[in-house]
């Protein structure tokens, strides 16, 4: 067991979570990497197509931007990618599903009963989770970039890209899927059924990409979308090197915040027998 | 069972040290009250029947031992290990079977066994026997858990509390839904731990396996301790049903102490004996006395006594 402050991380419960969920993580990954290589090939194929569209009819572009990304160059292709929903569901699978059912789902199906009958503390259990799934998210955020860089490279577009920003690019990424994981754990170890969990969950994601879409689609709204989490990676300005450093801090807190939250709630909390 | 003695192995509970110890034990849900101001100790080396009807509070005083809950007054240790501070140690030295086990389904049944032996940190040593006296062959436990009925996953549930040979089980109603030949077969296992003097709290609503197995028992009510006292105890004061017949007529009966609900019909005399049974013989003694039948006390009258007023909870 490797200790972590006064809690630990199980080893053998960090394994088989991530046993448990390999074959969605190969599955998810691959995806996830493809996805990052389509978003340059459609921008090596299609940005010159789709310039020439918006500027024949001005109405189109507002569909030519998505958020913060577009077509229209590299990093604003970049940017599209790492803010579609389908990513956004693809890492939202293991960001939210999976931590919001890391505690709740155990508790709801009475396989936690089973585990805590091992000497394995709250803090223990909560952070080993914690650790499993920021490390997949973790993983797929890299995955997304090394699709995406393979993509640069095969369309010949790498002159476009400044491949030093990427770390920091990886680094902002997973800040903030980080800090949907750790909230969607607060909520797991705040309920005993998976449904209030997952919901909050799921609201919470969902909220963050309305305030971020609404804003990108009606200019008068654009304000909103400080308030958006998403707001606050922006794959563009990092690769331009514009990287803020108030974006890094706020992901961090917002990580650390909900986990602070879960660790002080969970050993806290009553566990009265599963329904 | 090939058990060591568990005197011999410190630091585990020494013979007739107290294993677990409640005082003014005392448990709140918003208003209700759970549990209230139970204390009781269990020995070291006994089987210890923890009784009481569905909603009773047995399952909270549980979970308040292993640290699921948390009490809301009095104290409560376990293998001298404070409930509250110290349930991660109290959890390493037990073995628990919760009411109504669930196990992960994909697992195979060996799998699970064995994830639960890693995580508990200790040998299974016990696994293989305890896979064999409850028929639990290799076979079965290559298949998935989810494939299991009832009764498997009982089992696998009963093995994996007791695999890792713990200094105390915590079983939760451990007999649902095992058949009768394996029920006798979990009963001779309880025997065999009990001899190597491992230390057993055995929660049910079984009346007869309480009766069969236990040496001592407590009956618990609505959250409050109605007895604690050893299985001969108990059924040593409790009602038996009689019945006599004489050649003739029966004779008076009603001076005889102890004897309740006499209906006497001609030849014959019905009646229920509280206390000793040596007292009621010699004064029935008669050459005229055909027959007499002394039904043994049972549990399940000690119980109903308890229960007798009230809603039953």
């Amino acid at each position: 067991m490797a200790m972590v402050g006064d809690s630990m991380v199980n080893r053998v419960l960090l394994l088989r979570t991530w046993r448990f969920a390999w074959l969605r993580v190969l599955i998810v990954g691959l995806v996830t990497f493809a996805w990052g290589w389509l978003l340059l090939f459609f921008y090596s194929q299609f940005s010159d197509a789709i310039r020439q569209l918006v500027s024949s009819n001005p109405i189109f572009e507002q569909f030519a931007n998505f958020g913060s990304g577009n077509l229209f160059t590299v990093p604003g292709a970049i940017t599209l990618g790492t803010q579609h929903p389908f990513l956004i569901a693809l890492i939202g699978i293991f960001a939210v599903g999976s931590a919001a059912l890391a505690i709740a789902g155990e508790r709801q199906a009475g396989t936690l009963e089973v585990l805590l009958a091992r000497p394995i503390p709250r803090r223990g259990y909560l952070l080993t989770q914690a650790v499993a799934i920021l490390v997949i998210a973790g993983l797929l955020v890299a995955l997304l970039l090394a699709g995406m860089v393979l993509g640069v490279q095969t369309q010949g577009v790498a002159d476009q890209l400044d491949f030093g920003q990427l770390p920091l690019m990886c680094a902002n990424g997973f800040l903030l899927w980080a800090a949907f994981t750790t909230f969607s754990l607060a909520m797991s170890a705040s309920f005993d059924r998976s449904g209030p969990a997952l919901s909050l969950s799921l609201a919470y994601l969902l909220l963050n990409y309305f305030l971020i879409i609404l804003g990108s689609f009606w200019t008068d709204a654009q304000w909103i979308q400080s308030y958006s989490l998403f707001d606050h990676f922006q794959p563009q300005e990092i690769l331009a090197g514009k990287a803020d450093p108030y974006d890094f801090a706020l992901l961090t807190l917002l990580t650390l915040v909900p986990l602070a939250y879960a660790l002080w709630i969970f050993p806290r909390r009553d566990l009265a027998a599963p329904a | 069972m090939d058990l060591p003695a568990a005197a011999a192995a410190p630091p585990r509970a020494t013979e007739q040290a107290t294993v677990i110890s409640t005082e003014r034990l005392t448990k709140h849900y918003g208003a209700v009250e759970a549990l209230s101001e139970l204390s009781l100790e269990v020995r070291s080396g006994e089987i210890f029947g923890f009784l009481g009807p569905n909603g009773s509070g047995k399952s909270t005083m549980i979970r308040t031992l292993l640290g699921y809950l948390h009490p809301s007054g009095g104290r409560a240790s376990v293998l001298g290990l404070d409930v509250v501070h110290d349930s991660v140690e109290i959890r390493s030295r037990t073995g628990y079977l919760p009411g109504g086990i669930s196990l992960y389904g994909s697992l195979s049944g060996s799998d699970a066994l064995a994830y639960l032996a890693d995580l508990q940190g200790q040998p299974a040593v016990l696994r293989n026997e305890l896979c064999e006296r409850l028929n639990l062959g290799a076979r079965d436990l290559r298949r998935r858990v989810r494939d299991y009925s009832r009764g498997m996953r009982q089992k696998l549930g009963v093995i994996q509390a007791l695999q890792h040979d713990p200094e105390l089980a915590i079983l939760d109603e451990p007999t649902e839904g095992l058949d009768p030949l394996v029920q006798h077969a979990f009963y001779a296992i309880l025997d065999d731990l009990r001899a190597a003097g491992r230390t057993i709290f055995f929660s049910s609503h079984v009346l007869p396996e309480v009766e069969r197995v236990c040496d001592r028992v407590a009956i618990i009510r609505a959250g409050r301790l109605m007895a604690l006292q050893t299985m001969d105890e108990l059924l040593a004061r409790r009602k038996r049903r009689i019945t006599l017949r004489w050649r003739g007529v029966a004779p008076d009966l009603s001076f005889i102490a102890g004897l309740e609900d006499l209906d006497v019909r001609g030849d014959r005399a019905t009646a229920t004996l509280l206390g000793e049974v040596g007292p009621f013989v010699r004064a029935v003694a008669s050459p005229s006395l055909e027959d007499l039948t002394i039904e043994p006390a049972s549990l399940e009258e000690a119980f109903l006594e308890y229960y007798a007023d009230g809603d039953g909870r």
